[in-house]
């Protein structure tokens, strides 16, 4: 039985190519042309409101009813956003509109993709500031304010009250208290150490007296992520978990998302989350209503430490021929009626300032620390376009895993964190 | 007429080829392209870009982070990958083919689950079993009194981490091989064995001397496949924790590729990575199919 000699005449160099091709191939989407001019798209981040679809529906009748314009919301996950955004500028099939998570405008805003809303006379001092500078490049406005979140502390009151504990007002107080809730509850996680959560790594930087980074008058970036200071909060916040056991091994692995996650299947007793944390944790376990408080991050010796404001802005896409009308769809779900109804709906604080006292009034007294830490200790990271790229390397989380890994020291890991930011940053 | 019979061939080929210049070539050189350009997220928005010759490859090629952890990564991985995913495919088709009709379907069926498993949810199952503190894996070692309680996070450790993804890409790599070397054996003459058998050889030596020259471009094709496959894994190391760190030493090309393009906005760069990692696949996958079949004698 002969084998048939099939490839006596492929070439084999051309063979090996073909294989390699065909095996290495993605499949590549095709471009859309652009939508009609009587109707927007508007991308929005998926999952914030629960109730999104039915948000929407409202929202838009309304502005349709209001302009004869129609509106199409699409819904993109999260960590999909930065690439379909770059994707879709290179395909040239960019929304009208879309929701940026505020880290993401600069670098957006400085490659020219956004719009300058300035020209339509845009009021940014109503706005709450850490969030609107983030929109503010070189004199332009490339997006408002639409919604924000602060990260505090959530903590079991029942348990506080149980052991006879007292809300920390300082750092010493905060360890205190952590370490008695590990030691009176052993088959709980006291405060958790996340590895994978940059934004609850960024307050004891500040906490500390550190900067990320800060722009000198040359233009270049200093960062004092490896002063002393600096060192000093990323040492008490890591010492923690690596002296003090009131974390798990395994935190170094967790997000934001696990954290919560973990507050709400009841095994952290308390946790840095997001203002708009509690409601979800509320939602997947009910039987924590009432048995949960929070408090705004204690300063060093006393006071509030600083905690980022994260949040979205609305921003128009350049060069789409509808600017003008994406302006008004902006302009209607930041305003009034529709940014209080989106907060009350997802829990999260309304980018206006005004409104901020007026929802956190009638909201969860859970949220009035939020307020706090958000009118009185918050801040915003370096406004330059190449920070996006220090997020997506995660320069913080590297830095944070390996002191919690136990593979660098504060010392090293702060050094090279700050060697890493500056290099980014000075565009190396 | 012998001229019309000469074009009918490439008349036939022509959707094929028209597909296949759309989907393959077209993106293929748009990266060969990209990869000599400074192309960010600025150029991407006004479609304008610099030639910039080689500089992206010499960037490339002077990083110490491509010597050290990516290039070292990619290719020992993917050895070891593609050795254990034929070792295990090949095992397991010859069990297949000892079993009688109804059993070889039960546990076909049981291998194609694996196989049909996507990538991402594997991964995620693959996660959950070594999860630090409540895995599966973490409680048995910890009730063993293997391991200490406090835990350890073997996705901090490079050879940890890349026995997970191995785990993983075995896993999810040997049905295919196991079903494809099982069509081969099928195809392998009774006699043979029986001659064999006669003249005394044992098992071991009857796969070596009669059934793995027989199956020789089998083989050829299930690990050049695999190789490319394993070269080019992205979304099991990706998804792993750690595994889109930038800095983090557990990248590979792909996702280090992924990291620069679409993290780090720099496409140029980018596409550098993915032509130095294609380069690198046609140039072993040349020289291993020379090699095999010069010993066979084709080619």
């Amino acid at each position: 039985m002969a084998r048939r000699r099939t490839h006596e005449y492929v070439p084999l160099t051309a063979a090996a190519a073909a294989l390699v091709l065909v095996a290495t191939a993605c499949g590549t989407g095709g471009g859309d042309g652009g939508e009609a001019s009587d109707s927007l798209l508007v991308w929005i981040m998926q999952g914030t409101n629960p109730d999104e679809t039915e948000f929407f529906e409202a929202a838009n009748t309304a502005f349709t009813e209001e302009t004869g314009i129609e509106v199409e919301v699409e819904f993109v996950p999260w960590q999909d956003a930065q690439n379909k955004i770059s994707t879709a500028i290179a395909g040239g099939t960019v929304p009208d509109v879309a929701e940026l998570g505020n880290t993401f405008t600069p670098g957006f805003a400085d490659a020219g993709a956004l719009h300058d809303l300035s020209g339509y006379g845009v009021d940014t001092s109503q706005y709450i500031p850490g969030l609107m500078e983030m929109g503010q490049i070189g004199g332009g406005v490339y997006g408002v304010p639409w919604y924000a979140s602060i990260r505090s502390v959530v903590y079991r009151s029942d348990l506080f009250e149980e052991h006879g504990l007292e809300v920390p007002e300082n750092w010493d107080e905060l360890r205190e208290t952590a370490v008695a809730l590990s030691e009176a509850e052993e088959d709980m996680i006291a405060l958790p150490v996340p590895g994978d959560a940059q934004y609850s790594v960024m307050p004891w930087i500040w906490g500390g007296g550190g900067e990320i980074a800060v722009e000198g008058s040359d233009g270049t970036w200093t960062s004092q992520i490896d002063s002393e200071g600096s060192r000093a909060g990323v040492e008490f916040f890591t010492d923690l978990a690596l002296e003090h056991g009131t974390s798990t091994t395994g935190a170094v692995n967790w997000n934001e998302i696990a954290v919560m996650e973990s507050f709400a299947e009841e095994e952290a007793a308390m946790a840095i989350l997001g203002s708009a944390n509690p409601k979800a944790v509320l939602e997947a376990n009910p039987d924590l209503e009432g048995r949960i408080g929070s408090f705004t991050l204690p300063g060093r010796d006393g006071g509030y430490m600083p905690s980022f404001a994260g949040g979205s802005l609305l921003s128009v896409f350049e060069g789409t021929g509808d600017e003008e009308a994406a302006w008004q769809y902006v302009q209607h779900l930041t305003g009034d009626e529709f940014s209080t109804r989106w907060s009350e709906e997802t829990g999260f604080f309304p980018g206006v300032s005004a409104s901020v006292d007026e929802f956190s009034a009638s909201a969860d007294p859970v949220l009035e620390p939020f307020a706090v830490q958000l009118k009185e200790a918050s801040r915003g990271v370096p406004v330059t376009p190449a920070w996006t790229q220090v997020e997506a390397e995660k320069v913080l989380v590297g830095m944070q895993q390996s002191i919690l890994n136990g593979e660098a020291t504060v010392d090293e890991a702060t050094a090279e964190a700050a060697d890493e930011v500056e290099r980014i940053l000075n565009g190396g | 007429m012998r001229r019309r019979r000469a074009l009918l061939p490439w008349v036939l080929l022509a959707p094929a080829l028209t597909v296949i210049g759309l989907l393959l070539l077209f993106p293929l050189g748009r990266i060969v392209w990209l990869s000599f350009r400074e192309y960010e997220l600025r150029n991407l928005v006004s479609g304008e870009s610099d030639f910039i010759g080689f500089a992206n490859y010499a960037a490339l090629l002077t990083d110490p982070y491509l010597w050290r952890i990516a290039m070292v990564n990619t290719v020992v991985f993917a050895a070891v990958a593609v050795f254990t995913t034929i070792v295990v495919g090949t095992l397991v088709a010859l069990l297949l083919a000892t079993l009688r009709p109804v059993p070889r379907v039960i546990v076909v069926s049981c291998v194609m689950v694996a196989w049909a498993m996507p990538a991402v949810s594997g991964t995620y199952v693959w996660i959950w079993i070594f999860d630090v503190d409540n895995g599966v894996v973490a409680q048995a070692l910890t009730s063993l009194g293997l391991l200490d309680p406090s835990g350890y996070n073997w996705f901090a450790d490079r050879l940890f981490f890349y026995a997970v993804v191995t785990l993983n890409i075995v896993h999810g790599g040997f049905p295919f091989v196991a079903v494809t070397v099982l069509a081969g054996l099928l195809t392998v003459p009774k006699e043979l064995h029986e001659a064999a058998r006669i003249d005394g050889a044992g098992a071991w030596k009857r796969f070596w001397h009669v059934t793995f020259p027989v199956l020789r471009p089998v083989f050829a094709v299930v690990t050049v496949l695999s190789t490319i496959w394993d070269f080019k894994v992205f979304a099991q190391i990706y998804l792993m924790p750690g595994g889109d760190v930038g800095g983090s030493r557990m990248l590979n090309l792909g996702v280090w590729s992924y990291v620069r393009s679409f993290g780090h906005n720099d496409y140029g760069l980018g596409a550098a990575i993915a032509v130095l990692l294609t380069l690198l696949l046609l140039v072993i996958t040349v020289f291993y199919l020379r090699a095999l079949f010069r010993e066979d004698g084709i080619g």
